[in-house]
């Protein structure tokens, strides 16, 4: 399977034309395969999220693309550069799913000891304790803070400096809502012009960011896809009145809403007008199921 | 693929792998220190025994001083920094040379307080410095403490990429300071029975250890492969 017939005009910026090329690529753990014969190019700005049961493989793809992981065959290229060039590892963040916050240093030293590795300035490290409103905690040491502060920290560091592609592997995992909905409108903007591969387990939030989607399965690509592209087996709509109504008697409930199952979205607005005309005052209408979900079946 | 990708040069993390090997591993450098200072202090007033066995025994508490290195390897390896360091492109090479580097300065910090004490107590007690001391430093104090703890965190790094991430007594770092007592003890036991070639044992054995820690060196790639460095998380 390949990732380029996606359709559409591709969205290039005049800075971030990178080109993150995946072929063929065989990768695993010492002796232990993992991955099998992924091939896919991504070369547009955008948010692609990466999906998959666990196992399927997401953290290997992530760790083979950041040139952690050698590949047993394949290649990953970057603008025909292969990854294990110093050249392409500088177009490339990867944000792991562990902090990786080094022990015995303070917030403001861990994230001097990472401006350090990327030739980031003092500045930068200002910058991003401001942007990811973490001075407060910039004297404190990383073992004194709580999960959700671990993981902005370790989030800010892939703000030291600018790069075309962004690995991020479940950059909002052990959040409360309120900052992973802080950190997803952060990557919604930096999607705008660079490339962001995403994993997650919250199939809401995947869907919520997600432009295209990437599942994995047992190791192997198995779609790639706009997420518009991707449509249930069942669409059902929940319907929740303003007040009782014998109109929708007879429908099947779950909780306050009405379920009604339809073969596909465009049926929607049609049911929407045949119920007010039949008095019933709407309140939400909502699709029930995820999408997403069958894929991880 | 175009022009050749021009070169682009990686910051050391020495300083800084330094420091932070002094903080996690301010413990042993304590402990070293303190044991050598009282150590050598009571040598010192032994007079000639502190140039004998008092040196000889020095590149021990070197080696319960020297872990941070060991430390901070199989700290960052268990937190996930390693991966984000092979991402960034630094080198298996780089970060065991640091690792080896900042035991070797947690190991000078010790032996320099090993051997202030243990000058101070030699003079104090009426005797006097002789070309004799310099030499046995020279030559076999600071010698084989450095190559003891170079070999002890090399095999410490290597051992604990190789295995699970762990910590505790059963684990690399558990057992390293056995491993960097032994060969100083061999040394020991060896000159004791056989004296009058106490010299030419202890330089035989710093070039067996310089041999070995080498080998271990060359086959750095092999030993510390990257997929070996990420956490289990």
């Amino acid at each position: 399977m390949n990732g380029e017939p996606l359709g559409g005009t591709p969205v290039r910026d005049a800075g971030t034309a990178a080109t993150l090329v995946c072929r063929s690529l065989d990768s695993g753990y010492h002796k232990t395969p993992v991955l099998h014969d992924i091939s896919f190019t991504v070369d547009r700005p955008s948010i692609y999220v990466v999906l998959g049961p666990n196992g399927a493989g997401k953290t290997t793809l992530f760790r083979t693309i950041a040139g952690i992981l050698r590949p047993t065959s394949g290649q990953v290229l970057i603008d025909g550069v292969p990854i294990d060039q110093q050249t392409s590892r500088d177009r490339l963040h990867y944000l792991s799913h562990v902090d990786g916050m080094p022990d015995g240093l303070t917030v403001r030293e861990s994230l001097d000891f990472y401006a350090r590795v990327e030739r980031a300035s003092s500045a930068d490290v200002d910058r991003v304790l401001d942007q990811l409103q973490i001075r407060e905690f910039s004297k404190t040491f990383i073992s004194q803070l709580s999960a959700g502060q671990r993981k902005r920290v370790s989030i800010a560091r892939i703000f030291l400096r600018e790069r075309e592609i962004y690995l991020l592997d479940e950059p909002t995992a052990n959040l409360d809502p309120k900052v992973a909905r802080e950190i997803r409108t952060i990557i919604l903007e930096l999607a705008k012009d660079r490339i962001v591969l995403y994993s997650s387990h919250n199939l809401f939030e995947a869907r919520e960011i997600g432009r295209y989607v990437i599942t994995l399965k047992g190791g192997a690509l198995t779609l790639f896809d706009r997420m518009e592209n991707v449509r249930s087996a069942h669409f059902v709509v929940g319907v929740r009145t303003l007040e009782p109504t014998s109109a929708l008697a007879g429908w099947e409930r779950s909780g306050d809403y009405y379920l009604h199952e339809f073969s596909g979205p465009e049926e929607v607005p049609a049911l929407i007008r045949d119920l007010e005309a039949r008095g019933v005052k709407i309140r939400e209408v909502r699709e029930m199921e995820n999408p997403l979900e069958e894929l991880f079946t | 693929m175009g022009a050749p990708a021009p070169t682009v040069v990686l910051p050391s993390l020495l300083g800084v792998t330094v420091r932070r090997a002094m903080i996690v591993g301010r413990i042993s450098v304590l402990v070293g220190g303190g044991m050598v200072a009282i150590y050598s202090a009571g040598f010192g007033f032994g007079g000639a025994l502190f140039l004998s066995i008092g040196a000889v025994v020095l590149p021990i508490f070197a080696v319960s001083g020297g872990l941070g290195g060991a430390m901070v390897f199989t700290n960052d390896r268990m937190k996930g920094v390693l991966e984000y360091l092979v991402a960034y492109g630094v080198s298996p090479r780089r970060i065991l040379m640091n690792a080896i580097l900042a035991s070797l300065a947690q190991a000078t910090v010790v032996l320099l307080i090993g051997v202030a004490a243990g000058t101070t107590t030699y003079l104090i007690s009426g005797n006097t410095l002789t070309w004799r001391f310099p030499e046995v430093m020279l030559l076999y104090t600071f010698p084989m403490s450095y190559l003891t703890v170079s070999l002890m965190t090399t095999v410490g790094v290597f051992w604990t990429s190789l295995s699970s991430p762990r910590t505790g007594m059963n684990s690399p770092l558990g057992v390293l300071p056995l491993l960097g007592v032994a060969p100083t003890a061999a040394v020991l036991v060896l000159a004791l029975t056989f004296s009058a070639y106490a010299q030419q044992i202890a330089l035989a054995a710093e070039l067996v250890l310089a041999v070995v820690l080498v080998n271990l060196l060359l086959r750095t790639n092999r030993l510390m492969p990257t997929d070996r460095m990420l956490s289990s998380a």
